[in-house]
């Protein structure tokens, strides 16, 4: 059982002060949904974790089964079991994904069939993986290329920015099975952060956390996407 | 240089075409050794350079091979081993390619095109000897030719002419390698018929003591292609002048150079793309690492003539610097007599990504291996044009090579 504890965590990027105090438990086998405002903190929660250039921690603490992650390098970060799915994955010409994926632990032997293997799972092509990082695919193809490293690298807790949008209906549903059958696969823990109630209805959420101005300010089951669909964001704001 | 010249002359009064080469060797003394004050050598470490230390290579023994220059090999369909310019060997075949070499140099070369390149016209009175492959019209030559120089001696002049017929396609790959303080001044020249394609890779590696100094001019007829890959690694000063000349309608040029920098090496990369008439199109793209206290210079010149309407030419040169010590001048010009163009320039000094190097590291890349990854492909993405087979060996060179390479 693995556990991601994020505790009073506060991040600016430049001179302003984006997450002001998150909190926010994951465990292995749940799924967790981020929901908020543009510009409440969600992708910044994301890229502090995972250590972005640009965004620093001013306080609070984020411990994968015990080990702080904040006094971490990035890579170190993700050894120690932390993954995050990028809004917009970026390219990294001149490097192959089978590459990456080596030097990032997996083993050389089957990482070819173990990106086959995955690749097929959420419906891309094996030989678009046979370009560069990310270099001439589409929107959605970058998301899907996501999910095909978080199966072969496996990690305990996963962060998944936006993993729907650019994403057809057909190749949501195929990436939100890969990821629901991870969680009882090898147990992942997921947060995920979205704008859409449509990746609810494909991902079954056990929780649900509203954010609001770099807080959570809300925490429930299915219902409390029901009452956003219903009442915004408005009655949140002032909770925070 | 008076002490070089007096090897030149005892070396020259030997030849049986002594008359044919004296020409050009008087051209040289007229013109005298390049200096910076020249566009086309300005921020060369000329003052480092003593033609004197050198004498005139009479190569003797066999030829020399590594392990990479063999499995090079392997990939032939012709092979022409060399040893300082002059032809060992020629094994292979490929029906309708002709492989000739020739200890006498024709009368009949164009090295006014030469007239001012000193060292080049020095080529052109000092070659060992010619070697020319002949692509007969309409021969879609399967696989590649090799060729391997090897070079041990002191002054070397290699001269390689390629000639690809009509509707004809050929594909050479080229090793320099050897060259123990050697100055190595090869000349080569790549005639592209009607509608016939060459591509051609030249992989320099040779010792980091050796000058390398080569030139080489594309001439292209009426839609014909050119895709040159120039990849240098080894040599002291490694300098690369591509030359492309687009002389018939339809032509297109593709030349793409990349090098590494190490220790205090010089990459001096530079390049004339010609159009002289229109409907032409080429592209020149630079890219390359200079690491600890290495040096890269790029300049290169698109001159389009006037009346080449519809030329499209473009020029892209990217530098990644690996070490505070390191240093990269780039000077793109443009020399345009016509409106009716398309003409780009674009150039770029700086580190490595830090957003993509984060991108690796947030998949569990150490900052160590994903530097490594990324200068890797920077060379990764240069060979992607070659054949898979070859591109993966030198891939694989290049990465032994990253490994010595500090990056600060």
């Amino acid at each position: 059982m693995s556990e991601l504890i994020i505790t009073d965590l506060h991040c600016e990027v430049g001179e302003k002060e984006i997450l002001r105090g998150v909190n926010l438990t994951v465990r292995s086998g749940e799924v967790h949904i981020i929901m908020g405002p543009n510009g409440c903190g969600k992708s910044t929660l994301a890229h502090a974790l995972t250590g972005r250039p640009g965004y620093r921690v001013t306080g609070g603490s984020a411990t994968l089964d015990g080990v702080e992650l904040l006094t971490l390098d990035p890579a170190e970060r993700t050894r120690a079991g932390l993954f995050l799915a990028l809004q917009q994955p970026m390219e990294v010409p001149g490097v192959r994904p089978a590459d990456m994926l080596v030097a990032a632990g997996a083993p050389r032997g089957n990482v070819e069939s173990a990106i086959a293997r995955e690749a097929q799972a959420v419906g891309l092509r094996p030989e678009l993986l046979e370009r560069f990082v990310n270099v001439d695919l589409s929107g959605g193809e970058r998301k899907r290329a996501e999910v095909v490293q978080l199966g072969v690298l496996q990690p305990r807790i996963a962060i998944f920015d936006e993993i729907d949008s650019g994403l057809d209906v057909d190749a949501l549903g195929a990436v939100a099975r890969r990821i629901e059958t991870a969680t009882r696969e090898w147990g992942l823990g997921v947060l995920a952060i979205t704008h859409f109630r449509r990746l609810l209805q494909e991902l079954t959420p056990d929780v649900i956390h509203v954010m609001s101005a770099g807080r959570v300010v809300a925490e429930g089951g299915p219902e409390l996407a029901e009452q956003l669909e219903r009442d915004g964001y408005e009655p949140f704001r002032e909770l925070a | 240089m008076t002490q070089f010249l007096d090897t030149a002359n005892a070396w020259l009064t030997s030849r049986t075409d002594e008359s044919v080469r004296r020409g050009a060797l008087d051209a040289f003394v007229a013109a005298g050794l390049p200096t910076t004050t020249d566009e086309v050598w300005r921020y060369a470490p000329l003052a480092d350079f003593d033609l004197n230390r050198y004498s005139v290579a009479t190569p003797t023994g066999i030829a020399p091979t590594t392990p990479l220059t063999e499995s090079i090999a392997a990939l032939g369909s012709i092979v022409v081993r060399t040893l300082d310019g002059v032809v060992q060997a020629i094994t292979g075949d490929i029906e309708g390619v002709t492989v000739t070499w020739s200890e006498t140099r024709s009368a009949d070369s164009a090295t006014e095109r030469y007239a001012a390149d000193s060292l080049a016209t020095l080529n052109w009175a000092l070659m060992g000897g010619q070697l020319t492959i002949q692509v007969a019209e309409g021969v879609n030559a399967p696989g590649t030719i090799v060729l391997l120089h090897a070079i041990t001696g002191s002054a070397v002049f290699p001269n390689v002419s390629i000639h690809v017929g009509r509707s004809a396609t050929a594909n050479v790959a080229e090793v320099w390698f050897g060259g123990a303080d050697a100055l190595v001044v090869p000349c080569e020249e790549y005639h592209v018929a009607d509608n016939g394609s060459l591509t051609i890779a030249s992989y320099q590696r040779l010792e980091q003591s050796a000058w390398y100094v080569s030139r080489t001019t594309a001439l292209l007829q009426r839609d014909a292609r050119v895709h040159q890959s120039v990849i240098g690694m080894g040599a002291k000063y490694d300098r690369a002048r591509n030359d492309a000349v687009l002389q018939g309608t339809g032509a297109q040029n593709e030349l793409w150079t990349t090098y590494l920098g190490q220790g205090d090496q010089v990459h001096d990369l530079r390049s004339h793309q010609m159009h002289e008439v229109g409907r032409t199109e080429s592209r020149l793209l630079s890219k390359g690492a200079v690491a600890e206290q290495s040096r890269s210079i790029y300049t290169g010149l698109i001159e389009i003539e006037r009346g080449a309407r519809r030329t499209d030419a473009r020029q892209t040169n990217h530098n990644l610097l690996l070490s505070p010590h390191a240093h990269a001048d780039t000077v793109p010009n443009l020399d345009i007599r016509e409106n009716d163009v398309t003409c780009a320039h674009a150039s770029s000094v700086g580190p490595l990504d830090e957003f993509q190097r984060w991108y690796l590291e947030s998949r569990g890349v150490t900052r160590h291996d994903a530097e490594r990854l990324m200068i890797q492909g920077f060379f990764n993405e240069m060979l992607d044009v070659l054949p898979n087979n070859l591109a993966r060996l030198l891939e694989a060179d290049i990465a032994g090579q990253l490994e010595k390479v500090a990056v600060v």
